[in-house]
């Protein structure tokens, strides 16, 4: 095998990236999803981040903050969190946002603020763990046309139910979401470390739509903390061509992807 | 224009008191930020702080770590790709700090209200997560029906939550150039330091660099801080330190690592007040504590193009000095 699981995760996501597809990014591993596929298959995607910074392409590496110099040094506009939150994503006009999950469950629902043991350890507050929480993470998750989840794929991080739901993927499942005025359609796939997870379209809970070469259905059922069920015709995922590679490593210049 | 330049020292001990609901801008994990403010206040040793901010920054994993606060109204605790903050996670894992969560952009909203004078603030941000149904504030009540209430649209019957405003008595904002009045000009993303600035009872201004009016004049469309909300500014260059300013500085990988890693521990805390805060008096000894040729590699970064067209009108250290003579805080200022 010549690239890593991360690189395969990170060209996966990219795939999921139209051209013309006005998308926001986060730090690290999304972002550098987002400009491998504008690099590679999609020149006319718009790429913002939540720090207001727009048209930017990262100078010098990969960003360490969606407001740092590496992606300040480029831009066609500077703006705030309210235009690229607010007046960009909660308003329904973002297509596509690429979001982490440190624990996920069935219906897509998403916790990156923390770990408890129980609910006793809820009900006192202070968490086993402390997470980084939403940033704009929740408001994506709710407005953004289709979001794409990375998560790394490991049985205690898919769950049958998060310990807190930092971004709300279909809730209960079903129709939940009409609960609530979000403009956006949901998570639309889980792309992890091992293969593609879709959400089924009426009960939306997330089933096995592809793994990757080098994993299977086997491993992505015994990584997964609930009965995962697989789609018909599950499928394995094209590893990635040369030019994919190619193109996603001038975008990784530090090589964070290449890390085993 | 009323001259407001202050000295770091006077503008913490004027400005800032125990208890306090302090904000600080752009509340950034990477970049702009009031991070020398919240040094001095560090020094001056306050307490009690309830601090609003919008994410988590060197100077919240600071507060925390020292102890400066008790409560905390963020949207991210982390530090983006330098990974989760030390100090933020050992306090409210031990419980010392309660930490209530929001997002991005309820932040930003709660201090648009605020600046509006908006009783609370309708959304659809925030509500069906746990961030509306959890409290820190009150984590025995579940699901909590009073941190975003849902209200109901009178015009369509439908349901939206009810943000409460954010509104702090004091914010600490840093800003690229300021004339000697608090005309600002931010380079790089602005965050939510547009509504913060109007949000808060008071605002200090901590600036990389003090301009000519006549750069104001040229730029009026850029000044998203205007004088007549501002109550005193710090000159300050490399005062988001370590943290960047976008046009001026790169963020300090090291010393971004080297700070978190010391804020891990109390012991690491101490030392790093130690090492970084009771070690200088003036911001010459603060430049010769980063390193002067740590602070030219980091003046020289991928953004410097950007502050080119102000360059001009940069006052330099000794007319910096002259101006603060001139200030209205002139007469009480001493020292620093």
């Amino acid at each position: 095998m010549n690239y890593t699981k991360q690189e395969m995760m990170a060209i996966a996501t990219g795939r999921e990236i139209g051209d013309g597809d006005l998308c926001i990014f986060g730090v690290g591993l999304s972002m550098l999803a987002g400009y491998f596929a504008i690099a590679h298959h999609a020149p006319n995607a718009r790429a913002l981040t939540e720090g207001g910074i727009y048209g930017s392409t990262p100078v010098g590496g990969l960003p360490w903050g969606i407001e740092d110099n590496r992606i300040s040094a480029n831009a066609t506009c500077f703006t705030g969190a309210i235009d690229a939150l607010g007046f960009l994503v909660a308003s329904g006009r973002c297509d596509l946002g690429i979001i982490g999950a440190a624990q996920i469950d069935k219906f897509g629902n998403v916790n990156t603020t923390g770990f408890w043991d129980d609910q006793e350890q809820l009900r006192r507050g202070a968490p086993k763990v402390r997470l980084n929480g939403s940033g704009g993470a929740n408001e994506i998750g709710g407005g953004c046309k289709r979001v794409v989840i990375m998560a790394a794929h490991e049985k205690k991080r898919f769950t049958e139910k998060v310990d807190y739901i930092t971004t709300p993927g279909y809730l209960e499942g079903g129709n939940a979401r009409e609960r609530y005025q979000f403009v956006g359609g949901g998570p639309v796939a889980i792309i992890t470390t091992l293969g593609i997870l879709r959400p089924e379209p009426l009960t939306k809970e997330f089933l096995l739509d592809s793994y990757f070469p080098f994993s299977g259905i086997e491993e992505m059922k015994q990584q997964t903390g609930w009965n995962l069920k697989i789609f018909p015709g599950a499928k394995v995922v094209p590893e990635p061509s040369a030019r994919e590679l190619e193109i996603l490593r001038a975008i990784d210049v530090t090589g964070m992807l290449r890390k085993k | 224009m009323v001259n407001k330049l202050i000295s770091l020292h006077k503008a913490v001990e004027q400005y800032t008191h125990d208890g306090m609901i302090y904000a600080s801008g752009a509340g950034l994990p990477v970049g702009s930020e009031s991070v020398v403010f919240g040094r001095e206040m560090v020094r001056q040793q306050r307490k009690h702080i309830h601090y609003l901010t919008h994410c988590c920054s060197q100077q919240v994993n600071l507060f925390c770590a020292a102890g400066i606060c008790d409560k905390v109204e963020a949207a991210f605790s982390g530090l983006e790709v330098y990974g989760f903050a030390n100090g933020v996670r050992r306090a409210v894992e031990s419980g010392r700090v309660v930490w209530e969560d929001w997002s991005n952009l309820s932040m930003s909203l709660r201090f648009l209200g605020a600046a509006l004078g908006w009783p609370f603030v309708p959304t659809t941000a925030n509500i069906g997560s746990d961030i509306q149904s959890r409290s820190a504030f009150q984590p025995d009540v579940f699901p909590c029906k009073t941190k975003i209430p849902e209200i109901t649209d009178p015009f369509t019957g439908k349901i939206y939550g009810a943000l409460p405003v954010a509104k702090p008595e004091l914010a600490a904002i840093h800003v690229t150039m300021s004339d000697v009045a608090g005309n600002a000009l931010l380079l790089g993303t602005e965050w939510s330091r547009f509504e913060l600035a109007r949000a808060a009872q008071k605002v200090v201004l901590q600036a990389d660099y003090i301009v000519d009016a006549a750069c104001i004049r040229q730029y009026p469309n850029l000044v998203r801080i205007p004088e007549v909300i501002v109550d005193a500014v710090v000159p300050w260059q490399l005062g988001a330190w370590p943290q960047c300013s976008v046009g001026v500085y790169d963020s300090d990988e090291e010393h971004m690592n080297e700070m978190n890693r010391l804020l891990a521990s109390d012991e690491g805390c101490a030392k790093y007040i130690e090492e970084y805060i009771h070690s200088w008096q003036t911001h010459d000894d603060f430049i010769s504590l980063i390193g002067q040729a740590k602070t030219e590699g980091l003046l020289n970064n991928v953004t410097s193009h950007l502050l080119d067209p102000y360059r001009q009108w940069i006052k330099s250290d000794d007319e910096v000095a002259a101006l603060m003579n001139e200030s209205v805080f002139a007469k009480e200022s001493v020292g620093r």
